[in-house]
């Protein structure tokens, strides 16, 4: 069984040279709360082991060692939730997100290499590429294979990106993941930021959506059109805030006649998520929309609703403050000072 | 009544003035020098640097404090006496400079992560067993002042864990304006998570600790800000906040941009947060970096208390 997955798999990089991302069990944990179950974890990697996809990844939604009051106590350890992956994933490439200032090389790194992870994506904000230094140079020491990853990337202009990215090229980083983290962009903007990285970088371009304004799958196709090869996605669009791209109507319209295309482990991957996570599939609501207005990050969703239930403070002037105080992913803890202020106003 | 300025005026103090030898002209170190040469406790003996045209000696020249630009080894083999050595170098570096000058009697404060020297948060000495510093003959003269966030959890940790009867679980996150975050502090930020959750144990007793830092790239930049959240059993909210509020006002004695913006408070069930933020005092690095300004009030603040109790130990 293991034969077809891989060899379909091996068919895409070398001749369509698209991969498609599953990011649903680490994104989609956000929209779970980091609970995440070990038996929905494991049903889902058996039947994307059968998928096109190039990798799963898996994880606390803010990646490894991320699991803490700050952010949301995940239901699993990193092991656990590694050691099920792996088991469970045959050939399929086990990928995770790494932040450095959450995740150490030696706490998490070693140990998730230990585990079996092939990829790691060492993600930074926009503009912090630097940050990334020492996680990539040892993942290159270590011949496992290294992404960067600029997260929040409509917080640095078209040039800003191409530097930061450079950067983290340098660092020895084999491709570069733009994140939309606010699910900010338009189509145009995503088609000139993948451009721009695509003619100076030198290495693969991804693009992770989320769908705010509905529009994920729309940038997704953008991003691929303007050349980016890597694409994010989540059965059902699983995933922080709205969501992301959902996965299985990405491949179908990347795919759109190609007539050996085998969408069946996709509908099945859509199927499973649909029924496990029925109490948590994301929608494009008042709330996305106006994360994605305030261009704040999306997985500030669920600490936003909470405060102003608390607080009775409008979750829109919560949104609206946040994103001109410009608050970045990892500062939680400032949410509730925000909403006291705005009482005291 | 303000220790420091109290310090200041005891005749006995001024008349044995410490001699300060700074290591390392870049951000911390010159911010030092500009911060010692305020203080009458201190005679900063030399500013010491690797290039004559740095930005930091030139600012040290111009305010009066001898520089020397030959690097850091040659400055310690050379003839300068001083009472105390603050390092502002690198990890690396630090422990190449204590191997030269571990043999001599003087105090070392350790501004790098290296880790090498006993850890030491000043707000704690006489109130924490772990930052004790009793006896009349140290027998560790390297103090390190571990990291940024540890100095500025430390009053939150502490507050929290005299109101309760048992910390199970201690987490501190830091944010800081990126322009504050050198390359240094970026490629070292693993240190960086290491040493503050070692710091955390330490004070709270618990094993079970983690430390986050983000970078912040907002413009105007943001305040250093400290989050502490425990899981404490048998928590009294009131009695930690009238501790943390006296422990409050004994760091604004020394860092005095520090604030409690967010008192303690139970987010869950046995779990209680607590926010704090440093504007720093602007000797020579900007207000917003109120991380770099509490780790050099931490520095000075500990050579000061440690000359007041056992200065003899110190003289060559």
């Amino acid at each position: 069984m293991r034969l077809p997955a891989a060899c379909l798999n091996l068919i895409l990089v070398l001749f369509l040279n698209k991969k498609f991302y599953d990011v649903t069990l680490r994104d989609g944990n956000h929209a779970l709360r980091h609970q995440l179950t070990l038996d929905f974890l494991v049903k889902y990697c058996r039947l994307a082991r059968k998928s096109s996809s190039y990798a799963v990844e898996v994880g606390h939604g803010n990646g490894l060692g991320a699991s803490s009051y700050l952010i949301g106590k995940s239901r699993l350890t990193d092991e656990e939730m590694l050691r099920a992956a792996r088991a469970n994933l045959g050939d399929k490439l086990l990928g995770v997100h790494a932040i450095p200032g959450l995740a150490t090389i030696e706490r998490d790194l070693k140990p998730a290499i230990d585990l079996g992870v092939d990829l790691v994506r060492v993600a930074t904000h926009a503009t912090e590429a630097s940050l990334a230094e020492t996680h990539l140079e040892f993942l290159v020491k270590k011949n496992v294979i290294a992404h960067g990853v600029l997260m929040m990337s409509h917080m640095n202009s078209v040039d800003g990106l191409v530097r930061q990215a450079r950067l983290m090229v340098d660092f020895g980083a084999s491709a570069i993941v733009l994140m939309d983290s606010a699910g900010n962009f338009r189509p145009d903007d995503v088609t000139e930021r993948v451009v721009a990285l695509r003619e100076t970088i030198g290495v693969e371009v991804g693009f992770h959506a989320h769908n705010n304004f509905g529009l994920a799958i729309a940038n997704a196709s953008s991003a691929e059109k303007a050349g980016a090869t890597l694409l994010d996605g989540a059965a059902m669009g699983l995933g922080a805030g709205s969501g992301n791209a959902q996965l299985e109507a990405l491949v179908a319209v990347s795919n759109a006649g190609d007539e050996d295309l085998k969408m069946d482990p996709f509908y099945d991957l859509s199927d499973l998520t649909a029924l496990e996570c029925a109490g948590s599939l994301p929608k494009v609501t008042s709330t996305s929309l106006r994360s994605g207005m305030a261009g704040a990050f999306s997985g500030f969703a669920p600490h936003v609703q909470r405060l102003s239930d608390e607080l009775g403070v409008p979750v829109e002037v919560l949104w609206n403050e946040i994103g001109r105080r410009r608050i970045v992913a990892g500062q939680e803890s400032i949410l509730r000072e925000i909403a006291l202020d705005l009482m005291n106003l | 009544m303000n220790r420091v300025k109290e310090l200041k005026d005891r005749k006995a103090v001024k008349q044995l003035i410490i001699k300060a030898l700074i290591l390392g002209s870049g951000n911390i170190g010159t911010d030092l020098a500009l911060r010692m040469r305020n203080d009458q406790r201190f005679e900063v003996v030399g500013l010491v640097g690797r290039r004559p045209e740095s930005e930091g000696l030139l600012k040290a020249e111009e305010r009066g404090i001898p520089i020397f630009s030959e690097g850091a080894s040659q400055a310690l083999a050379g003839e300068i006496a001083f009472n105390v050595v603050f390092d502002a170098t690198s990890a690396t570096n630090h422990i190449e400079h204590w191997n030269l000058i571990s043999d001599r009697k003087c105090l070392v404060i350790d501004l790098t992560p290296s880790q090498l020297g006993r850890p030491m948060v000043p707000i704690l000495i006489g109130r924490h067993d772990k930052f004790a510093l009793t006896g009349q003959e140290l027998t560790q003269k390297n103090f390190s002042m571990i990291t940024c966030g540890g100095q500025s959890a430390a009053a939150l940790i502490y507050a929290m864990q005299k109101g309760s009867n048992r910390i199970l679980e201690v987490e501190i996150s830091s944010s800081i304006a990126s322009r504050s975050a050198g390359l240094a502090t970026r490629r070292n930020i693993d240190n960086y998570i290491m040493a503050t959750e070692s710091l955390a144990s330490s004070i709270s007793g618990t094993r079970k600790s983690k430390a986050i830092l983000v970078l912040n790239p907002t413009d105007p930049p943001v305040m250093m800000r400290t989050t502490v959240t425990v899981n404490a059993i048998g928590m009294k909210v009131d009695v930690a906040n009238q501790m943390l509020s006296e422990m409050e006002e004994a760091m604004q004695d020394f860092v005095p941009g520090y604030r409690i913006v967010v008192p303690i408070f139970s987010e869950n069930e046995n779990i209680y947060s607590a926010t704090a933020i440093v504007e720093g005092a602007g000797f020579y690095l900007p207000k917003f970096a109120g991380n770099l300004d509490v780790i050099n009030a931490a520095a000075v603040e500990t050579a000061g208390r440690l000359f007041e109790s056992h200065f003899g130990a110190f003289l060559e």
